[in-house]
């Protein structure tokens, strides 16, 4: 059965999905300039992934609207995100 | 200042449910082929490294902000039309669907320099996979911007309205996950060696 629950949040000039795209803007720059850098190696490439994720879960929190979701739903997306970067670090750790 | 509103917590997410398992769908067969990508990589270090370097991180870099940048846009879709602006909603679909239009304009380009320098699927492991992963979500960005645009046309015919905009949340839902799965895609093709 569904049922809802009210919760109070506050509302400034500036709305938080505004923040959050500068927010994503700014670290995709940081991701581009390492690439620009050409710096490269496990940790590099470990941080690189670190922020793609992150970035990931600001997109779904508040771009998809699931911080407002509670229970099952609000798992898949969280689940994607932490399943493909942990498959990812563990192929970046083995490699020769 | 602030000012109190409310908002309300609920057990469903935005838009349609079966979008939802649609979407979790696609993205396991996106996280597959991320970590295919990444362990075939792990036997072929230097092969993938070099190739990775023949890519244009500026044209990934441009892509990335069209993306993040149609995505903020369709937020602001969803915001509008739930606060019953109907006309506004349509256009802030129209921009998300023209930076996805700039993101496939820029991404073609980049296929035409590819192909123009002879490279193809069958030039390595890593041109195979990336070919495949990006043209796999070119039509993606493809199928996203047709939902967009179907949503837009309701909207400008006043089918949603600020207690009835499902078909709004669920083409938004959509062209997230387009966007969730270039910003993993970005990363790991050009940047990560």
């Amino acid at each position: 059965m569904k049922s809802d629950k009210t919760i109070t949040k506050q509302r400034y000039a500036i709305r938080p999905c505004t923040v959050i795209y500068i927010a994503l803007m700014g670290l995709t720059f940081i991701t581009w300039m390492i690439g620009k850098a050409g710096l490269s190696g496990l940790d590099i490439s470990l941080l690189v992934l670190a922020l793609a994720l992150f970035k990931g879960l600001l997109i779904g929190d508040y771009f998809m609207g699931l911080r407002y979701v509670t229970g099952f739903w609000r798992l898949p997306i969280l689940i994607w995100i932490f399943l493909t970067g942990g498959l990812i670090t563990w192929a970046f750790l083995i490699s020769t | 200042m602030a000012t109190a509103t409310t908002q309300v917590k609920r057990n469903y997410p935005p838009g349609d449910v079966a979008i939802w398992i649609f979407i979790m769908a696609e993205l396991a067969v996106f996280a597959i082929f991320f970590a295919a990508y990444a362990f075939a990589r792990s036997n072929n270090v230097e092969m993938f490294n070099i190739s990775q370097q023949t890519l244009d991180t500026n044209v990934a870099l441009l892509n990335t902000l069209a993306l993040i940048t149609s995505s903020y846009f369709v937020v602001r879709a969803v915001a509008s039309i739930r606060e019953g602006k109907s006309e506004l909603c349509m256009r802030w679909l129209i921009a998300a669907i023209f930076m996805g239009f700039v993101f496939l304009v820029l991404k073609s380009g980049e296929y035409v320099r590819h192909y123009g320098e002879g490279t193809n699927m069958r030039t390595n492991l890593f041109y195979m996979f990336y070919f495949s992963m990006t043209f796999f979500h070119f039509m993606h960005v493809i199928m996203g911007m047709v939902i967009l645009a179907a949503v837009a046309v309701k909207a400008k015919q006043g089918g949603y309205s600020a207690g009835d905009h499902t078909g709004v949340e669920t083409g938004a839902s959509y062209w997230h996950m387009v966007d969730l799965v270039w910003l993993i895609l970005f990363p790991l093709t050009y940047v990560m060696r």
